[in-house]
């Protein structure tokens, strides 16, 4: 797919060094455009919107949330630890400052860690970007999806929209 | 086969000259010659050759706006009123701008070109800020991941500032990160101890600038600072000072409480410091010993992750700040810790009877 030169903005900006240290990317060799394409293809297919996902990963945070940074049971099943660190993130879109500090998930029936911050949930919900596959904070749709029992809707949900 | 060369020739010739008026076109027309910058009516003046952005022209004069992106318009913070001069405000500055700040003239200085005359609003504290190079003096485990770092000063230079204020640590390129790097740290020495700063750094997983203070950097080293910065600080009052701090928050409050010795205060003080375990505490003898030492001050270090028995008090830092009062209503409470711990705190402060207004806090975000 061909890609717009504002996306290739972004994705300079997701690049190791810019704005975080590791970048957005990890290891994918793929045009952003083809990251976003891919994903937008995968929420489609499961039938659920990039806004369900996002909601979903901010009330976990939120249940989870503990003021000393402890790891909490949250619906009887995922184990949920929220750590808060100082500053704000910019989101390589160019939309906004996010709070820095991890959520990260353990789910002991499917055995899958996963890990987000706030601007992971922004990126979601805005701009349908999950990460590049290998990045630490990648988020595969499908492993969402069954870890955060949002599988396929028994209906097909309307597109996902996006932003980019 | 001569007219085809010739025509290639020709082609070429007519290319070049275009390209060539074109590049003597955009000398002349981006040449915006000498603009002059004014800063707070006059009191700070100054001339430079117009085309570069406003934050950077500012650096140069020594004029330091926050910055943590190094000017790259994705982190907001150079903000500054352009009162005459900005021109129109641009695209990329809007996500980071409310409308009242837009109508207040509120414009990002890296992304406002010098292209004519400036008249610039910066709030005052700021044309104290000063950079100074200094030199890693003594980097000291404080918990598995918070380190105090000591960072001595070059040659005379001293820094004034006020307990509780941060300064911004710059970071130079390293590894994969290809530009400059800075963040904002308490400083936890007392304004005395002018000829250092201490900064307390925990580690953040990823952070460009966490790492490199972990990974790379190394006693002797030389590093780079502007401050200092910021609106925490003591108030002046006679009411009792609750400090509540949870992690690298404990830094303001080690310079505050540094600095009320110094004034010799009698002001009551007691500082309360949040952790999970045993191994998540430091300064605890440190603390203890100034608490033994002052009647007015008084230290409560909670673990919330262990059994009664280690001598630290129990629970959530909160839950121990609401045993030990009936109300507040003569008391000032300042905080420094996650957005988490400082919401809890302050709801059980106001269910105390504390007043929000006499509640400060400097927030991690």
């Amino acid at each position: 797919m061909r890609q717009r030169p504002d996306l290739e903005r972004v994705e300079e900006r997701m690049r190791p060094g810019e704005l975080t240290l590791h970048g957005f990317l990890g290891m994918d060799d793929r045009a952003l455009a083809d990251v976003l394409e891919a994903d937008e293809r995968a929420v489609r297919a499961l039938g659920r919107t990039h806004a369900q996902f996002a909601e979903r990963l901010a009330e976990l945070t939120d249940a989870g949330r503990d003021i000393l940074e402890r790891e909490r049971e949250v619906e009887g099943r995922y184990k949920v630890k929220v750590r808060d660190d100082r500053g704000r993130l910019p989101c390589p879109f160019g939309d906004g400052l996010f709070a820095k500090g991890d959520t990260v998930l353990r789910d002991p029936r499917t055995g899958t860690r996963l890990r987000w911050n706030a601007l992971t949930v922004h990126l979601v919900r805005i701009h349908g970007f999950y990460g590049g596959r290998g990045s630490d904070y990648r988020l595969e749709p499908a492993t969402l999806a069954e870890v955060l029992d949002l599988g396929s809707a028994p209906e097909a949900a309307p597109g996902p929209g996006r932003s980019a | 086969m001569h007219d085809v060369l010739y025509a290639v020739a020709v082609l070429c010739a007519i290319s070049g000259a275009l390209a060539a008026l074109l590049l003597v076109a955009e000398h002349f027309l981006a040449d915006y010659g000498e603009c002059t910058i004014d800063v707070n009516q006059g009191e700070r003046r100054f001339t430079v050759t117009g085309g570069g952005d406003l934050l950077s022209n500012l650096g140069e004069q020594k004029l330091f706006l926050p910055s943590a992106c190094g000017g790259r318009g994705s982190c907001g913070l150079c903000k500054c009123r352009i009162l005459a001069g900005g021109g129109p405000v641009l695209p990329t500055e809007l996500p980071y701008l409310t409308e009242d700040e837009q109508a207040r003239d509120v414009r990002l200085a890296c992304q406002v070109k010098v292209k004519r005359d400036l008249e610039v609003q910066v709030p005052q504290e700021l044309l104290s800020v000063r950079e100074f190079t200094a030199t890693v003096e003594r980097i000291e485990d404080l918990t598995h991941d918070i380190k105090l770092f000591r960072f001595a000063l070059d040659g005379d230079e001293r820094i004034r500032f006020r307990a509780g204020q941060y300064v911004q640590l710059v970071v130079p390129p390293y590894d994969e990160v290809r530009e400059e790097t800075f963040r904002a740290y308490s400083i936890a020495s007392p304004p005395s101890d002018d000829g250092a700063v201490d900064l307390v750094i925990r580690l953040v997983p990823n952070g460009i600038v966490t790492t490199y203070c972990f990974e790379h950097l190394r006693e002797g080293d030389t590093a780079r600072l502007t401050g200092p910065f910021g609106e925490f600080r003591l108030h002046e009052s006679d009411r009792e000072c609750l400090f509540i701090a949870g992690g690298s928050g404990l830094a303001p409050f080690r310079s505050m409480v540094l600095d009320m010795i110094e004034h010799e205060n009698t002001r009551k003080a007691t500082f309360y410091f949040g952790a999970v375990e045993e191994k998540d505490l430091y300064y605890v003898d440190f603390f203890s010993k100034l608490a033994a030492e002052h009647d007015w001050f008084s230290y409560v270090p909670a673990l919330s992750g262990a059994a009664e028995g280690h001598g630290y008090e129990t629970g959530l830092v909160t839950e121990v700040v609401g045993r030990h009062y009936e109300s507040l209503d003569n008391h000032e409470a300042y905080l420094c810790g996650s957005p988490g711990m400082i919401d809890a705190c302050i709801k059980v402060l106001a269910d105390k009877g504390l007043d929000d207004e006499r509640v400060f806090y400097d927030k991690f975000s």
